[in-house]
């Protein structure tokens, strides 16, 4: 395929390296168990807080050395990326699709039903959302579904307000008001006409939110209300490396980088995606 | 001497590596105290013009050549610093959309002290005696109230006086006016440009007038100077390019524009579009060669060169004397229509609730006051009146997008005016509207097959195939070719995006169309194909519209019958002629009066708009 050939939004710089740390991030999950050197549940108590393997010291069976318990840093990290970005990708979704219908409904109607849907949001946004997660995970108890659970039931309101201003600006168009009179029923009136010049705002907030999503399912698994301690979690390592973080900083730094690089592509990804399908930014600002 | 003058000016847009010529050879000579209008089609090159003066040209855009002197200096070579010093001082600028020629979050109080501090006309402390001075002579009442208001709250007008009285606070030697009337009301556009007369006259200033109206133009200005594609078509003393026009183009343009006099003439149909700059460059010949009705084989073999005609007049053109053959066809006759009623309104009202207060009724807006009016078939009736007289808000209330608050709306003997479901089908069948912006009413993201034939979706039939039939017949209908069904909108010009948004509406075969301004903002020629495309499409397949429009000549050209609404009343109506030859209502008078007439040497007689002042809302 040609480079013009190719849709805009793949030609953005932006869109590429963020679409290439995703690759290798997936990558990661998909193939875990051919690419982790070790069990990652293995505890080596003989060969505990092992520097990386080209530092004094290392052992080459342990690339990036071991925690405290003596287990693999570098199978935890390619683990850990399972439990992250499954939950990025389910609880995004599902936030995603709760906060875009409720979008459409009240950006659409308006009316009590908007004034409705943006007091809840209301209420909603005024818990500070990581108290709220917390309190959720407490109620619910711990498990990969109920820390999506929780994401989706704090985030979904992101969505809502962003692409509720977007609905009504759309809804105000002639060609909305066109198509109605035509006799297009509500719902076509809504897939049809709104839903797609929605759809790129959408796109961009998704990604984003994948980004929030690791950092919360980090937070949580931090305080311990993720998942288990059987299940590798990149927010568990910080948390695990705290207590040696003098003898041992690579434990520390390695899940943060982990963190770091995965919600930087989710980023960039997103910023890519505003920047060349967003129709009201020039061409000059999409450079 | 001349104030402004251009010698061979040339602006081309470089890409790519090659240049695309956007102006070129340009050369006029500006007098103070003179007004030069500057006339075309949109993509002429005008604007451009005015950019260049104040070097603010469009990226990858540059002078490539020739000078364009103020009082002697050139200013595309002249020292940024020294050139950000003439502007805003020497050389003020009228901008064409004055509302968002204003900071919406300041008071028109804090934008004029900045104004005035920065040509440092005044003292600081007495800045508020010179605005209140300046608005006086602008006329603006109630200049004190009007410092503490924010732009949104006045009219646009209003808007352009105070943008006026910016321009001329500091007493400049060149104004440039970029069509500083388009977006206004004509009566306020009558009192706009006597203004700019008044304000000539009294400060000598030299004034550069852009616009698409070539009839205005002849009427305030000195010279003017057409531009066909960049190039100019013909330049001299206005009253003389207006009577004889020796150019096909201008002669063209003229004939395109319906007329007011007395005879009622047929439109001149200009074929297809201005060239594009791609275009331009691979030219060779007159640039107008394509859609010149007198064109000869010379035409395209070498650039006519700007050859004197007579006195002190020039045009771009090889056989200027053949240009005044060129005849407009013979005006179709208004129909006299006498069928069956199709659409009737009885004293329909509506009012608007503009604030809600507690135990007691909400205060509201009357928009349409006990409208009656009926709509015959085959009958085109125009609506006109200025914005905010309520026009556009009976439109919606008789496409059912509002329902009236009193009054009965009959459709074909059936009562609508509840517009409950079992009407609303009935409505949409016999029904449709047109809508003024074909930007907005476009779905950009569908292509023109799926737009026009939006019906049949509605009605839940037709494959793909059946609508692609379908949507290739409608647009042979309006005259496009049959590859534009599977385009987007966003490769369509403004006039074949508005043709594509009428054959929408007639895809249901509806007996009554409702248009709402839906020619306003076209050029005149593509104005001139799409009014003939209505009277052909009544002739072909029978249809009744109320055709809303601010623009009278339109009118007068495609109704048969007239109403005029003032302040939400209908306060006139009657057959086309009647109305415009023998006005009862003063309003209508006024209306009347604010268009320029079609003949130069008449005295525009503007004085019946005088009180029309009033009428602006403070």
């Amino acid at each position: 395929m040609t480079l013009a050939a190719m849709p805009r939004w793949l030609r953005s710089g932006r869109v590429l390296i963020g679409l290439l740390i995703l690759l290798f991030v997936v990558t990661c999950a998909l193939f875990a168990p051919y690419l982790a050197p070790n069990d990652p549940n293995e505890q080596n108590l003989i060969a505990t807080l092992l520097p990386p393997a080209w530092a004094d010291g290392g052992d080459p069976a342990f690339p990036l050395g071991t925690d405290s318990l003596g287990r693999c840093v570098l199978s935890q990290l390619i683990y850990g990326a399972r439990l992250a970005l499954t939950v990025a990708l389910i609880a995004s979704f599902g936030a995603m699709i709760i906060g875009a219908v409720l979008a459409h409904v009240a950006g659409y109607f308006g009316g009590w039903v908007d004034w409705l849907i943006g007091r809840i949001v209301d209420i909603w946004l005024s818990f500070p959302p990581v108290i709220l997660s917390l309190i959720l995970m407490v109620g619910l108890g711990t498990g990969v579904q109920n820390v999506i659970l929780a994401i989706v039931l704090v985030d979904w309101t992101r969505f809502c307000r962003v692409l509720r201003s977007e609905v009504i600006v759309v809804t105000r168009r002639d060609y909305v008001a066109a198509a109605r009179l035509l006799g297009f029923s509500h719902w076509r009136t809504v897939t049809r006409e709104i839903a797609p010049a929605t759809f790129p705002l959408l796109i961009t907030l998704l990604s984003l939110e994948m980004g929030v999503a690791v950092v919360v399912e980090a937070i949580l698994s931090f305080v311990g209300m993720s998942v288990g301690a059987d299940i590798p979690a990149w927010g568990q390592m910080v948390a695990d490396a705290r207590q040696n973080i003098y003898q041992a900083p690579w434990n520390l730094i390695c899940p943060i980088l982990a963190i770091f690089i995965t919600v930087f592509g989710f980023n960039v990804l997103g910023d890519g995606l505003r920047r060349t399908l967003d129709p009201r930014l020039s061409q000059t600002e999409r450079g | 001497m001349a104030l402004l003058a251009a010698n061979n000016l040339s602006v081309a847009l470089t890409r790519g590596g090659s240049a695309f010529p956007a102006i070129s050879d340009l050369s006029f000579q500006l007098e103070p105290g003179k007004i030069l209008g500057l006339v075309g089609e949109s993509g002429a090159g005008k604007s451009m013009i005015g950019r260049t003066i104040a070097q603010l040209l469009p990226s990858g855009f540059s002078v490539t050549g020739g000078t364009l002197d103020f009082a002697g200096e050139d200013l595309v070579t002249m020292a940024p610093e020294k050139r950000r010093r003439l502007l805003g001082r020497d050389i003020a600028f009228i901008p064409q959309e004055p509302l968002s020629a204003l900071n919406p979050v300041l008071t028109i109080g804090q934008q004029m002290r900045e104004h005035l501090a920065r040509i440092g006309k005044t003292e600081p402390a007495r800045w508020r005696e010179h605005a209140l001075a300046m608005f006086a002579a602008v006329h603006l009442p109630h200049g004190a109230e009007l410092l503490d208001k924010y732009p949104h709250q006045l009219s646009g007008g209003m808007c352009q006086r105070v943008l006026i009285a910016m321009a001329f606070a500091s007493r400049p030697r060149l104004l440039v006016a970029d069509e500083p009337t388009t977006a206004l009301d004509v009566t306020i556009q009558a009192r706009i440009v006597k203004l700019i007369e008044e304000m000539r006259q009294h400060e000598d200033t030299a004034v550069v007038f852009i616009t698409h109206d070539l009839r205005l133009a002849a009427q305030i200005c000195d010279q003017v100077l057409v531009l066909y594609a960049g190039r100019p078509a013909e330049y001299g003393p206005a009253r003389d390019v207006f009577a004889r026009p020796a150019h096909p183009y201008s002669r063209c343009l003229q004939l395109a524009s319906p007329g007011m006099g007395s005879e009622r003439r047929g439109l001149f149909i200009l074929p297809e579009r201005m060239p594009g700059l791609q275009a331009i460059k691979t030219l060779t010949g007159c640039r107008f060669a394509d859609r010149c009705p007198n064109v000869v084989a010379q035409c395209r073999t070498s650039e006519p060169p700007l050859a004197k005609v007579d006195g002190e007049r020039v045009a771009a053109c090889i056989r200027p004397e053949a240009t005044a053959a060129i005849e407009p066809p013979p005006a179709a006759a208004h129909a006299k229509v006498t069928g069956e009623t199709v659409l009737e309104a009885s004293g329909v009202s509506k009012d608007f609730v503009t604030r809600r207060r507690l135990f007691r009724a909400p205060a509201t807006f009357r928009a349409v006051d006990k409208a009656d009016f009926v709509l015959r078939e085959n009958e085109f009736v125009g609506i006109v009146g200025e914005s905010g007289s309520g026009k556009s808000t009976l439109a919606r209330l008789v496409v059912g997008l509002e329902s009236p608050s009193q009054g009965r709306l009959t459709l074909l003997g059936r009562d609508v005016t509840a517009n409950r479901t079992s009407e609303r089908a009935f409505r949409r069948e016999h029904l449709q509207i047109v809508f003024q912006d074909p930007q907005s009413a476009l779905n950009p993201r569908r292509r023109v097959a799926g737009i026009v034939t939006q019906a049949m979706e509605a009605a839940g039939g037709g494959t793909g195939t059946e609508r692609l039939e379908r949507a290739r017949a409608l647009l042979d209908e309006i005259g496009l070719a049959p590859e534009t069904a599977l385009r987007y909108p966003s490769q369509l010009s403004g006039g074949q995006k508005q043709r594509v948004n009428i054959a929408r509406a007639l895809c249901a075969l509806p007996r009554v169309l409702v248009a709402d301004e839906i020619v306003s903002g076209l050029d005149v020629s593509v104005q001139a194909q799409l009014l003939d495309l209505l009277l052909r499409l009544r002739q072909e397949r029978g249809f009744s519209m109320l055709f809303i429009s601010h623009d009278l000549s339109v009118v007068r050209y495609l109704c048969d019958r007239v109403l005029v609404m003032y302040r939400g009343e209908i306060v006139e109506s009657g057959p086309t002629e009647t109305v415009f030859a023998a006005p009862s209502h003063a309003y209508t008078r006024a209306l009347l009066a604010s268009v320029p007439p079609d003949d130069a040497d008449a005295a525009w007689n503007r004085d019946d708009g005088g009180d029309l002042a009033l009428v602006e809302r403070a």
